[in-house]
């Protein structure tokens, strides 16, 4: 089997936030060796981790090539460079806890040699795949590994950056390697995280596919990470395998194909307006030309640097942009889709009018746009994904917190009477631009609506409270339009009976205007789950409201009670009291009185009663 | 009952959140079949005339339970049919009908229960003013006895024969 001719390039940028740059990278096509090194410490004792981890790195291997098999020169070239930085660290106390990662590449024949150390990664394109090589040494993906947490909350996890091997920690490193037979045809990227961590992986799969030399690519791939934040420096190293040659459509579409569109630049802007673009929810505040040269304009760009380049990767951007942009901020998922779908039957439209032209062409510029636009629902649709992992995230955080919240109420407030229009404000989501439009114009709607209530002033103040409930973002705006609502009232059936009223007729306006609103079918459910919400939650405090209000009659009552008992015992008392003073009375009388003179006084009855008074003349003393 | 009420139906345990044949009188059943009987009726009742749902309220209301505590259910029996709705009922024209009539209906019963509680309240007023004109008049019948109290003491103190 023959040698394959290998050819690679590497180059790093310092990104769009930092101040230096502590990658280090080498490469070199003699020795068959390639490298990515990601230093770290501070006051620049990354970069000299990373320099003199290179440095030691390329010289072992230049000085027993010859001598030692790929797999023990790597891993003993990155031992030596480990204990290299790790005595330069232990010499110096300002270079204390510097070190660095590495992920290098050496190539003999057809056999690469892949050894690291770290977070840096390599990767495989072989047959339009793109293949991870190298796993992490991070201390979340050694939990993963483990399976002390799942895959998905990786990276979410506070300690997703912290190394667990690096070259520099200790004399010796633990160095991972694998073996790939190459393939004609293989394309090998070596890369920091600064690359991977900024780049999207579908930016990353596009561009190492695109037919291109591997420096056009390295400039792409660092291109890439910038435009995503570039938050670190960015290192990248593509060694290509054999030579591809590059499809004769691909090279047509590449000059001829991509000149064609943009010569019909304006076309497509056109073709945009007349599909109404410019009409879309998601250029709402855009003024029309402004809608279309800004959406339309960077779509057009972004199809004619991807048939420049034969990849999809700015179509992938422009979407993903779009998407995030829109549903970020609460927007609908079809509306976004009809935009897109527009854009589609714009861009058709430019290829039927160059169809006229040249048949050929415009077959391959239809089917580069058909995977143009596959790839701007594949990216749109990555964002619904993210967005549904935030929001099972946050999911799962608020009804823990809510737990917590209500363990520690519970605990304190037991039996405890709550008032509540006082209740504590829970967040509620602010309406989309597409909910808050259809709540405007239902408003206005339900405003000119005749009421079906004597009171029209009522009506009307209902009809607003409801409208600023439904497009309140904290649930505390309800209970203060309630209280507005409800203003100085009669705390009876007349008084709350109109209010109750006005609710209904305004809510039956309300959700009547809510569908009358021109407007998606998405957008008004949306509106009218939060009307009827309103009205609910509305009356719900309006009726907690009364409810407390009239708590303390029963109060009152309970006491008025309690004081009536006090007095009826102390009446009781008194007649018991003055009874045994008149039998006490009656006995004086009866002893003294001569017989038959007792009947005329009534007093027999009473010397009956049990218990039987004593029969004896009481002292004057005894009777104090 | 119509289709649209029978797939509302279907959706009870959810909003209720019971087990599938266990509590027949889980708090909030008696809201959720007026909103299933309002869907049945295709929204065409006249609001606040479901007396099943006055005769639900006032049967809880006798039971000891609070004006407070239903309206919780009620509100937690919207929110869960809302979220139920949306997540089983593919027709946005049919989702905005149970929005309807379970705001008809919640709305109803809060209406039901500020009546209710003015009601009490009304009641309580006027037994609280009966207890006051019995204190009055426990009050006179103190005010006899102790009069007659010192006159009786009085008479006992005379008698003394010794």
């Amino acid at each position: 089997m023959s040698n394959l001719v290998v050819q690679g390039y590497g180059d790093s940028h310092v990104g769009a936030v930092r101040d230096t740059n502590e990658d280090a990278l080498i490469v070199d096509p003699k020795w068959g060796l390639y490298a990515v090194l990601d230093g770290m410490g501070g006051a620049s004792a990354g970069d000299i981790a990373a320099t003199k981890a290179r440095d030691v790195v390329h010289e072992y291997v230049r000085a027993r090539r010859s001598t030692l098999a790929p797999r023990q020169l790597l891993d003993a070239a990155i031992n030596a460079a480990s204990a290299a930085v790790h005595g330069e660290a232990q010499r110096r106390r300002d270079r204390r806890g510097m070190g660095t990662t590495v992920v290098a590449c050496l190539i003999d024949g057809r056999r690469a040699t892949i050894a690291h150390v770290g977070d840096s990664r390599a990767y495989l394109l072989r047959d339009g795949r793109l293949h991870r090589l190298t796993n992490d040494h991070t201390i979340v993906a050694e939990l993963v590994a483990r399976g002390a947490i799942a895959a998905d909350e990786a990276d979410r996890h506070a300690y997703k950056n912290v190394l667990s091997r690096n070259l520099g920690a200790k004399a010796t490193a633990a160095v991972d390697l694998n073996e790939v037979e190459l393939q004609a045809g293989d394309r090998l990227l070596l890369c920091s995280d600064g690359l991977y961590g900024y780049a999207a992986s579908q930016a990353l799969h596009q561009l190492m596919g695109a037919p291109d030399q591997a420096a056009d690519v390295v400039r792409d791939l660092i291109d890439a990470a910038l435009r995503g934040g570039g938050g670190d420096n960015v290192t990248a190293i593509v060694i290509d395998a054999g030579t591809q040659a590059m499809p004769r459509a691909t090279a047509i579409l590449r000059t001829s194909g991509a000149g064609a569109w943009w010569a019909r630049r304006d076309r497509v802007l056109h073709a945009a307006r007349a599909h109404g673009i410019h009409r879309s929810p998601l250029c709402a505040v855009l003024p029309p030309d402004d809608a279309i040269a800004l959406v339309a304009g960077n779509f057009a760009d972004a199809i004619y640097h991807d048939l420049e380049k034969s990849a999809s990767v700015n179509v992938w951007t422009f979407a993903e942009n779009l998407a995030v942009g829109w549903l970020g901020q609460g927007g609908a998922w079809a509306p976004l889709r009809e935009l897109l779908d527009g854009l589609g039957r714009a861009a058709d439209a430019v290829v039927a009018e160059l169809r006229g032209e040249d048949v050929g062409l415009a077959g391959l510029i239809e089917a580069a746009l058909a995977r143009a636009m596959v790839t701007a629902e594949t990216a749109v649709g990555g964002v619904l994904a993210q967005q549904l992992r935030t929001v099972e995230a946050e999911l799962v955080r608020h009804a823990a917190e809510r737990a917590k919240r209500d363990a520690e109420i519970t605990s304190r407030f037991t039996d405890q009477p709550t008032v509540p229009f006082m209740r504590a404000a829970q967040p509620t989501d602010a309406p989309g631009p597409e909910v808050q439009h259809v709540l405007d114009g239902a408003r206005r709607r339900a405003l000119g609506r005749p009421a079906a209530t004597n009171d029209r002033e009522l009506f009307m103040r209902a009809i607003e409270h409801a409208h600023r409930v439904a497009t309140a973002a904290t649930d505390a705006d309800a209970t203060v339009a309630a209280r507005e609502l409800f203003d100085v009232r009669a705390l009876d059936e007349a008084g709350v009976t109109p209010l109750y009223d006005a609710l209904d007729a305004a809510r039956a306006a309300h959700v009547d205007a809510v569908r009358a609103v021109p407007g998606g079918v998405g957008g008004k459910l949306a509106a009218l789950r939060r009307a009827a919400g309103a009205y609910q939650r509305l009356s719900s405090t309006i009726a907690a409201l009364v409810v407390e209000s009239v708590a303390p009659t029963a109060e009152q009552l309970r006491e008025a009670a309690a004081a009536t008992a006090a007095l009826r015992a102390q009446v009781t008392k008194n007649e018991r009291k003055v009874a045994s003073l008149e039998r006490k009375f009656a006995t004086i009388i009866d002893d003294d009185l001569p017989a038959g003179m007792r009947f005329d006084l009534g007093l027999d009855r009473k010397r009956a009663e049990p218990p039987p008074v004593p029969r004896r003349r009481p002292s004057k003393e005894t009777l104090r | 009952m119509t289709e649209l009420g029978e797939r509302v139906a279907v959706l009870r345990d959810e909003v209720l959140d019971v087990v599938a044949g266990g509590r027949e009188d889980a708090p909030g059943e008696a809201i959720f079949e007026a909103i299933v009987r309002t869907l049945s009726a295709g929204l065409d009742t006249a609001l606040g005339l479901d007396l099943t749902l006055h005769d639900a309220v006032s049967r809880r209301l006798a039971w000891g339970d609070t004006e407070q505590a239903i309206l919780d259910d009620a509100d937690r029996v919207f929110e869960r049919l809302a979220r139920a709705a949306q997540r089983a009922l593919r027709d946005a024209d049919e989702e905005m009908l149970v929005l309807e009539a379970a705001a008809d209906v919640v709305c109803s019963t809060a209406r039901i229960l500020a009546l209710s509680a003015l009601g009490r309240a009304s009641r309580d007023r006027a037994a609280t003013l009966r207890e006051e004109l019995a204190q009055r008049r426990l009050r006179e019948a103190l005010d006899e006895q102790a009069r007659n109290l010192r006159r009786l003491e009085d008479e006992v103190a005379q008698s003394d024969f010794e």
